[in-house]
């Protein structure tokens, strides 16, 4: 029984971590249509940015274990994190989807695929290949008890800090002038020009907003995977997958979907096998698109002919 | 000036029109056949891993650029090629020119397996769909150590065919070139036939094209069955080449690739998936003294094309003899 | 124009792409020079071993030609990145002995890549030194021209289980591995060792993807089978999570792992988790007292600074290349190949700058057959045992 909760409780915080990748991909699908496969990829490069800024302010503590950094230099260098995530994803919008507007969904799929590959590049061009420590203000090794089941600070607080930013980004989008714009261009664009909402600006800001969970998906991972160039390959796709689960034009289904995943593959993994963990999580998913086939939030639209 | 005027159909249907074009063609085909003669026999290996992967490319635009369904799992197709044939030729037996077509047959009833959830599903979500077979078929054979000798990977038997003083890699080129060639005009008859309209039909749409008549579940499961057939026979070819092969290398890695083949070298046109195949073989070859540049490099020049010309290579030349063609206008 | 026409030209233009370099003698071999090649990872997830071993192995190369080179000739390296793939590996194998003509290939990380590259490089007589894998040259005959000097999986599982079960107390043991021909090889290790040590069982594995960010279901499942002890078979990313998971669940387990974590960047990657962990070293490892080693790394560090971030892996590229070169020494002015293969049958029991008692004969050209035990402890592996042998497999 400890057993099965801790699978749970494991489940739960990868899937809130997938439930975080999820949020952007569905963003994105929902004003551009474009599946932005450089979404992982743009997390990474976050991640170092901030890792760069924080080891600036403070030099790396020696066989450190326990929080490794204080508050006072962890928060600046996470806002310098988000800030780049916000920038880059405002400058690809800039820069290379708006050129490629005339591309078929599958060039644009194409454009972002050449990005994360530049993007990857990049990043052990300049930060090396090499595994290294991003420092956390929780300790990974002060745990919680309840029962037998275990949970660390660390966890407990990446989880509690996905779900601020998934109600953030609730109330931003259901709440605001600006989500109600950027809900209205997702829908018609030619409407919501003709009703002078300025596109141009608004798709700027989703890009930049996508950009900007991109980065906090990268912080919230890279303490508990280690940081690696490549840390976010599986992330990102487990996330692509939550986020087609949960319907690509719904965001409470992105995080419905991104929990589904965790869960399901934390139980698979522990009580079946490890090895076909990632086999079984796409299964699912095919079964219930093959029932739901627009996923389990999403809305259904009736084509015309 | 326009030259090439048409005025019956069937020279519209024709592939190869006019005296210069049988010349061409003529040519191009006695370069392919000596070629390995001439070059040396690291070249002579990367045309044998050109023609596989063109013979993906070639399957898999059909199925995306033709009928319109996006598959990023076909690397997956690859595999179940690859090691049916394998297995066949090792554990079995059997000789190469069954092993092989084989291998295209049990690739084309997976096919058709993918091919049946494809009916619901559109978009992103039938990305997902093939991502995941891609993702499965991976897995099973990583740990089913059984069927696929897991990460040790599954030795190929040599193949003898042909006369004597040909090097092995000679023989294997001529039956790959051989084999690109054969597919490449099946797949530019398929297009030019009641198939090939129907599948352009479900691309441009799908709901019009069932009120026309054109039967959706057949079509659809045909371009999967087909495109898979295309993918196995490639397996086994690769499988050939390598004369050893294990799971790593048919991951989604290798699914973006063959897909960034045919977006790059121009969706829905056969010789754009060829161009494609030979560009995204080579290019990353000639790169690989660039070591760490390699990724940034490639990763650029993909977005660099998409950026200058969306409708990939080919339609990027066919602006050029446009151009000619209209000129001094 | 005719779209076949389009075809053909494209092809011809692969062809025209760079000639094949020409040499004098021998293939990479002229009065002023010796071109030595590799394959290795260097970008994808193994760039870490690609970039370390091959930085390494270029460092020291540059470093013995500014000392005058090896009877003259300068050393010239030419690393091709394969990105830990089959195909690209025997691909960049073919264009290194035909288009940029190498005299030797060294190493090659992986072994896929080397079962897949095997007959070719044999075929071609190209002098391969040190691919970093053993078990798949046990049988093959084609060994005239092959050298390693890299330990063997198998036997380091062997040997660190049974020193465990004698002197550890060690009853019930699980693995952790990875899931690949590197963890399956140490796997067979431990089950090895297990056999010739009494009273010992395997009670659990957990394996685990190369991609994977998350191993806390693996942590769970190993302190439920009840085992007083775990083997690593990882490398230093997936190692470093699996302590610290088994830290957060409070279970601390005697800990053994193979060589490869006996790389310093683990106490940085697992901290404190990382204190009285048994391990294995094959060269004498870095900042222990071993001078020559210690000189040699900073050699390295003053040619490639990047090097620094993984002194292991430079030193292990080191290790590649050394008996090599101290062929070349041997062989004299006037070099061939047979010459060299003779050179190196000759060494016995040679040290280098970093590689120990390196021993090739006519019948044996698995080059390192000894390793010693080591225990982390206050941030760095300290020495526990001699040397031990084991046997060699061909």
């Amino acid at each position: 029984m400890v057993d099965l909760v801790q699978y749970l409780v494991g489940g739960l915080t990868a899937g809130t971590l997938y439930g975080l990748v999820a949020l952007g991909i569905v963003l994105l699908y929902r004003s551009s249509r474009v599946l932005n496969f450089a979404h992982g990829d743009l997390a990474t490069l976050a991640a170092f940015v901030g890792f760069t800024v924080l080891l600036r302010r403070q030099p790396p503590t020696p066989f450190p274990i326990g929080p490794q950094t204080g508050w006072w230099s962890f928060l600046p260098a996470m806002a310098g994190a988000l800030l780049a995530g916000a920038l880059a994803g405002a400058a690809f919008y800039f820069l290379i989807i708006r050129p490629v507007k005339e591309a078929t969904l599958l060039g644009r799929i194409v454009v972002t695929l050449g990005l994360a590959l530049a993007i990857n590049g990049l990043v052990v061009l300049v930060w090396g290949a090499d595994t290294k420590v991003f420092p956390f203000p929780l300790s990974d090794v002060r745990v919680y008890r309840l029962g037998g089941v275990v949970i660390s600070q660390l966890s407990l607080g990446l989880t509690t800090a996905g779900l601020l930013l998934v109600a953030l980004l609730y109330l931003l989008v259901q709440r605001t002038r600006v989500g109600l714009a950027m809900r209205a261009v997702a829908q018609d664009l030619t409407a919501a020009q003709a009703l002078g909402i300025p596109s141009r600006r608004i798709f700027a800001l989703t890009w930049g907003l996508a950009g900007m969970l991109a980065a906090a998906a990268g912080i919230l991972a890279a303490p508990v995977t280690l940081l690696t160039p490549f840390m976010m390959l599986d992330p990102f796709l487990k996330g692509f997958a939550a986020a087609v689960l949960g319907g690509m034009d719904s965001l409470p289904g992105a995080v419905l979907g991104g929990w589904l995943l965790g869960l399901a593959e934390s139980l698979f993994a522990g009580y079946i096998s490890f090895k076909f963990k990632t086999t079984l999580a796409f299964l699912i998913i095919i079964l219930t698109l093959m029932l739901r086939p627009e996923g389990l939030l999403g809305r259904e639209y009736r084509r015309r002919v | 000036m326009q030259r090439d005027l048409r005025e019956r159909y069937e020279q519209d249907l024709a592939l190869v029109r006019g005296a210069a074009a049988w010349l061409a063609l003529a040519a191009a085909l006695i370069g392919l056949a000596v070629f390995p003669w001439y070059a040396p026999s690291y070249l002579v290996f990367t045309a044998i891993l050109v023609s596989v992967n063109a013979i993906v490319a070639l399957g898999l635009n059909l199925l995306t650029g033709y009928t319109g369904q996006i598959s990023l799992g076909h690397a997956g197709f690859v595999a179940i090629g690859a090691y049916t044939s394998g297995l066949l030729m090792s554990k079995l037996g059997v000789t190469w020119w069954l092993a092989w077509p084989a291998a295209g047959i049990v690739a084309a009833a997976f096919g058709f397996l993918v091919g049946l959830p494809a009916l619901r599903l559109t978009g992103p979500y039938l990305v997902i769909a093939t991502l995941g077979f891609g993702i499965a078929v991976h897995q099973v054979l990583t740990n089913w150590e059984a069927l696929s000798g897991g990460r040790m990977g599954l030795p190929v038997p040599q193949v003898t065919f042909g006369p004597a003083g040909l090097t092995a890699e000679q023989r294997l080129y001529y039956l790959a070139v051989g084999g690109a060639v054969l597919l490449t005009w099946v797949a530019f008859n398929l297009t030019r036939s009641h198939v090939g309209r129907a599948f352009v039909a479900i691309r441009d749409s799908d709901i019009a094209a069932e009120v026309v008549g054109v039967n959706l579940t057949r079509y659809k499961t045909l371009a999967f069955a087909v495109s898979a057939f295309y993918a196995g026979i490639a397996g086994a070819l690769f499988g050939q080449a390598l004369r050893h092969i294990e799971p790593q290398s048919f991951t989604l890695v290798e699914s973006i690739f063959y897909f960034a083949m045919i977006v790059i070298g121009g969706l829905a046109s056969i010789p754009g998936a060829l161009i494609g195949a030979v560009v995204l073989t080579v290019l990353p070859q000639q790169l690989t003294l660039l070591r760490e540049w390699v990724p940034l490099i490639f990763g650029s020049a993909i977005i660099l094309m998409m950026v200058v010309e969306p409708k990939g290579l080919y339609g990027r030349w066919l602006r050029v003899k446009l151009y000619f063609r209209t000129w001094p206008l | 124009m005719s779209r076949v026409r389009l075809l053909g030209t494209a092809l011809l233009l692969v062809g025209l792409l760079l000639p094949v370099s020409l040499t004098a003698q021998e293939r990479g071999i002229s009065p002023t020079e010796i071109v030595i090649g590799s394959t290795l990872p260097l970008s994808g997830p193994a760039a870490y071993w690609g970039t370390g071993v091959g930085g390494g192995i270029d460092a020291f190369l540059r470093s013995v030609n500014d000392a005058g080179g090896v009877h003259g000739r300068k050393f010239r390296v030419v690393l091709r990145d394969d990105s830990y793939l089959p195909p690209r590996a025997v691909l960049n194998a073919r264009e290194l002995v035909e288009r940029d003509g190498v005299f030797a290939i060294v190493g090659m990380i992986g072994t896929a890549n080397a079962f897949a590259a095997r007959d070719y490089i044999a075929e071609s007589k190209t002098l391969w030194i040190s691919p970093t894998t053993n078990d798949i040259f046990a049988g093959w005959r084609n060994r005239k021209y092959l050298f390693v000097t890299y330990p063997s999986y198998l036997n380091e599982g062997r040997i660190l289980t049974q020193y465990a079960a004698d002197k550890l107390g060690t009853k019930k043991i699980a693995v952790f591995y990875q899931n690949d021909e590197y963890g399956l090889g140490l796997l067979r290790g431990v089950k090895y060792g297990l056999s010739a040590a009494k009273g010992v069982k395997l009670v659990g594995q957990a394996s685990y993807e190369v991609t994977d960010a998350d191993v806390s279901a693996q942590a769970v499942k190993l302190r439920g089978s009840g085992a007083d002890t775990v083997f690593i078979a990882a490398t230093p990313g997936q190692g470093a999570l699996i302590v610290r998971e088994m830290a957060k669940l409070g279970w601390r387990p005697t800990l053994l792992a193979t060589f490869t974590l006996g790389d310093p960047i683990m106490f940085v990657l697992a901290g404190e988790a990382w204190n009285d962990v048994y391990s294995t070293a094959y060269f004498p490892l870095p900042g222990l007292g071993d001078s020559k080693v210690d000189q040699m790394l900073a050699t390295l560090i003053r040619y490639n600074a990047g090097l620094a971030r993984s002194p292991y892996n430079a030193l292990a590229g080191v290790t590649f290349i050394e008996p090599l070169v101290e062929a070349l020494r041997r062989a004299g002015p006037d070099v061939t190949k047979d010459k060299i293969v003779t050179a190196l049958e000759s060494l016995r029991n040679w040290n280098g700058e970093v590689s120990r008692a390196v021993t090739f004969g006519p019948d044996r050209h698995q080059g390192l057959n000894r390793i010693h035990i080591v225990k982390s402890s206050g941030g760095k592996y300290v020495k526990i045992t001699d040397w031990i042998t084991y046997p060699t497999q061909y």
